[in-house]
């Protein structure tokens, strides 16, 4: 199999192998075609093959006619920013993510600033699959029009509405940022000065090199775990390339888990809002922590099908207040469609500026579970067989079956599905006791393994 | 039948097709790709006219170059000789330029130079196609990108090299007052400095660089009423009319007469043998005209077929510093770079009025005098060559040229058949000594080949 995925995130691929320029600017054909060759703004991050996916994609834009809005190196909910602030059609995303090197993507937006739902994500397949676009005339193609710098302002603007930015300036946090290269770094001034931080950037060259990892997770966030103490930090922000997911270290130096973020960020907002049955959106493998957060504050959890696509669609379809995922990603009703690093980051300091704690006390209300998080290779045709396969070796469990396959136990969880994302399966194994969480997910992993 | 497979065109003069229908940014990037792979990943200059659709063309050929792990030189807009010698200035390993030349507004194509900064041969197309059919290229991996990298001053290469051969000096001191007509096309943007630099007073028309044509792009005499016009009314002593791309020139005289582009080469043959006597290489095309001028100066012509490249490799093969092809005003002078370059041939003609003190209207009149006429006939590339075939056996008794078309030589002129590498079309041209005579062979071998239409 090659190695590339489409899915609602986009279509992504191993560059060259799997992701060519022709199906960048077929995509992005069938992206004009579903936009029936209207306005669409278009950024990128800084992967070494992400200009030439940005040259594909304009190209393929513009041959079906659409007024292309380039916004160049920006993180993700800039692009969202940009996208309603435009009144735009939609727009595409180009980027690797969190994913690893050499792995890129292109990711599709729609009109309302958030990822295309399941819906108009299968009128894009059909439309890419099928290959038939809309082509515009040669007097109708339209000139590439630059996105004005005053942007980031006007994004800056709304976010210091949509936050207690005053307590927080008052506070003077002294923060470490591990942009891990990407297009983060962008952000990296305005965002000091508009939340008065002194913020130390690291990993911060905008540059296909990645220092480490880019999944924001706990091994990678060693070199801002290095030098937390030594700067007198308050806390430290690890990012992935498109400012989308964020992992913390915490001021005692502790590298903590990425699935962290969200409960940190519920418990703050779901507290000062101070209403009970308040809807909190996550999806089926995300941490126990939350479920104990929303139930301390008499919220409704819902549980929904993994990836951001599918979690803000069914945020905004239920009305909710707050979703999230446990990768280190959420979003409120009162921020954009999508998820923020920047403004997961600014709900969190303004938690530790209006309670007067330290990042370590703010996690230390919270409940504690050991987690574990593995991947099998899954190129290969049996891959969902494999994680069905699963279901009948452990008949204790209660089963779901809406994304994957889920255990449950009285005392703990797993969840095995097919990422959307990678050519992997993603199994994921927690419970209060670390045995336990560890010797499930070594069980299951090596049900997997010999099922090749 | 699917218009889509009518007007795309795979062949030596590059891929070229019409926007918006067969010529797609896919089929741009997948051809570029190749391209990159085939001339070993390196560097490879990208450049394009004014056309609507060269930025759509030129983004989808710098992916695909990125892509095969090229390092793209962008030059934005600039004429194709620029590029051409860019190529080996730059130690480049090729070239793509997104130009459809002289082919209507809504074609656009992609041509192809190799490392020595000369388009693609036959051979080489060829081989091209070839790995382009076979298609699964291996594509670069993430790791060995390389980054794109600007040119902004390609032309004042350009204009410095030629400035170095010919007499500047000479020609800023005559201070001449000269029109030209640069089809909005590359010529919008360098034309009038270049020849301000050579100290004329310039009369520009059609000089914004938006590719939207206001006359046919060929630069023929029919198209160029409104330079003609403007030589008249500003009292020049010569109008220059430019193709899109800026590779071709067609002259008008001081009286504002329009000359057969055959004059292009000849004058400045002419010119040339004037000063350095030596081998002339023209296509069979070219008119009788600079035979005559070359024995003049004892010097040889020899033929080559249709096609810049076929010229530039005889040139080569013959030592021969200068060379053109005459049916569509292109002249390329070797020492410059081995190319059609509208602007060498500007400033050729310039030189030859600043050092002979004669207008354009007397040098002409001391010339010989031909008369060419042409017809098209709608037909297929292999109907084509069953016509010239069977007309070869019809003049066996005539002297015959055959190695492009065919070309018979008659004892007051030629008429030449040749299928056409960019149409599927038949093309007749013939040369005399008077316009009656002209005339009667042209309806003499068009009803020849009238003979074989059903």
């Amino acid at each position: 199999m090659q190695p590339r995925k489409l899915g609602s995130a986009g279509i992504r691929g191993i560059i060259g192998a799997g992701l060519a320029p022709e199906n960048a600017i077929d995509f992005a054909c069938a992206f004009g075609t579903l936009a029936n060759g209207g306005r669409v703004v278009v950024a990128l991050d800084t992967r070494f093959s992400s200009e030439m996916l940005h040259q594909a994609v304009i190209s393929g834009l513009q041959s079906c006619g659409c007024e292309v809005h380039d916004l160049g190196i920006a993180p993700a909910m800039l692009l969202s920013f940009a996208i309603l602030e435009l009144k735009a059609d939609g727009g595409l995303l180009i980027g690797g993510g969190h994913q690893k090197e050499s792995w890129n993507s292109i990711v599709p937006w729609g009109g309302n600033g958030a990822y295309l739902n399941s819906i108009q994500l299968r009128e894009l397949f059909d439309i890419y699959y099928g290959r038939r676009f809309i082509a515009c005339k040669w007097n109708k193609i339209r000139d590439v029009v630059p996105v004005p710098e005053s942007i980031r302002k006007q994004y800056f603007d709304v976010l210091c509405r949509a936050v207690d930015t005053e307590t927080i300036k008052k506070a003077g946090f002294t923060v470490i940022c591990d942009f891990c290269n990407g297009s983060g770094s962008v952000l990296a001034k305005e965002f000091a000065e508009r939340f008065g931080l002194n913020l130390i950037p690291i990993n911060n060259i905008l540059s296909g090199i990645l220092p480490h990892d880019p999944e924001p997770r706990p091994h990678s966030a060693f070199q801002v775990q290095s030098l937390i103490k030594a700067l007198k930090s308050d806390a430290g922000f690890v990012f992935n390339s498109d400012m989308s997911r964020v992992s913390l270290v915490s001021d005692t130096g502790e590298t903590l888990s990425e699935e962290f973020s969200f409960p940190l960020g519920t418990n703050y907002l779901l507290g000062k809002a101070g209403e009970k049955n308040l809807r909190v959106i996550s999806n089926i493998c995300t941490s126990k922590i939350l479920d104990d957060v929303v139930a301390r504050h008499h919220g409704i959890l819902e549980k929904h099908i993994t990836g951001q696509s599918n979690i803000i669609d069914y945020m905004e379809e239920t009305n909710a207040f707050i979703s999230g995922e446990g990768s280190g990603s959420f979003t409120s009703s009162d921020w954009l469609p999508g998820f923020d690093a920047i403004y997961a980051s600014a709900v969190i300091l303004e938690a530790m500026a209006a309670t007067e704690k330290t990042l370590s006390e703010l996690v230390n209300e919270l409940p504690r579970y050991h987690i574990v998080k593995r991947t099998v290779d899954s190129s290969s045709m049996h891959a969902y067989n494999r994680i069905r396969a699963i279901r009948s070796h452990f008949r204790d469990a209660r089963i779901c079956e809406i994304d994957g396959l889920r255990l449950d136990w009285k005392d703990g969880w797993v969840s095995v599905r097919a990422s959307s994302t990678e050519q992997v399966i993603r199994l994921i194994s927690e419970s209060k006791d670390k045995e336990l969480a560890e010797d499930r997910a070594l069980e299951i992993s090596t049900l997997l393994e010999n099922m090749n | 039948m699917n218009r889509a497979l009518h007007t795309l065109k795979f062949s030596e003069a590059g891929v070229r097709g019409v926007v918006g229908d067969s010529l797609t940014p896919q089929l741009a990037s997948s051809l570029a790709s190749t391209f990159g792979k085939y001339t070993g990943c390196g560097r490879v200059i990208v450049a394009r006219d004014t056309r609507n659709s060269g930025k759509m063309l030129e983004q989808a050929v710098i992916a695909g170059l990125l892509a095969a792990g090229c390092q793209p030189l962008i030059l934005g807009i600039v004429p194709t000789p620029t590029a051409q010698l860019t190529v080996t200035h730059f130690k480049a390993s090729g070239g793509i330029v997104i130009t459809a030349s002289h082919n209507p507004v809504e074609w656009n194509a992609l041509k192809f130079i190799g490392p020595h900064g000369t388009f693609l041969d036959t051979r080489e197309s060829a081989e091209l196609f070839d790995i382009f059919t076979q298609g699964n290229l291996d594509y670069c991996s993430e790791r060995n990108y390389k980054r794109l990298r600007y040119e902004n001053n390609a032309f004042k290469l350009h204009m410095g090299r030629i400035f170095k051969e010919i007499d500047v000096e000479a020609i800023r001191a005559r201070k001449f007052k000269v029109a030209v007509d640069c089809c909005n096309g590359v010529g919008a943007l360098y034309s009038r400095s270049f020849l301000e630099e050579l100290g004329c007073e310039v009369v520009s028309i059609f000089d914004r660089p938006n590719g939207i044509f206001e006359r046919p792009p060929e630069p023929l005499p029919e198209n160029l009423a409104e330079l003609e016009k403007a030589v008249k009314t500003h009292n020049c002593v010569v109008g220059f009319a430019h193709d899109p791309d800026g590779d071709r020139m067609t002259l008008v005289d001081n009286d504002g007469r329009a000359l057969s582009p055959q004059y292009t080469i000849s004058l400045a043959a002419d010119h040339m043998l004037s000063e350095n006597p030596g081998p002339v290489v023209v296509n069979i095309q070219t008119s009788r005209m600079v035979e005559d001028i070359a024995a003049s100066y004892g010097c040889d012509v020899f033929y080559s077929k249709v096609g810049e490249i076929n010229v530039v490799d005889m040139m080569i093969e013959k030592n021969s510093e200068i060379g053109g092809e005459g049916n569509c005003g292109g002249v390329i002078w070797r020492r410059l770079h081995p190319g059609r370059d509208s602007y060498a041939a500007m400033a050729l003609i310039l030189e030859m009025l600043a050092l002979t003190n004669e207008t354009m209207s007397e040098i002409c009149a001391s010339m010989p005098v031909y008369f060419n006429l042409s017809e098209k006939f709608r037909c297929g590339a292999f109907q084509a060559r069953e016509i010239i075939y069977e007309l070869r056996k019809r003049y066996c008794n005539y002297e015959c040229v055959t190695f492009d078309g065919l070309r018979i030589s008659m004892p007051d002129g030629w008429a030449l058949l040749r299928g056409s590498n960019t149409e599927p079309a038949l093309r007749l041209t013939v040369e005399a000594t008077t316009r009656k005579q002209a005339q009667k062979l042209l309806d003499r071998f068009s009803n020849e080949v009238k003979t074989f239409k059903s």
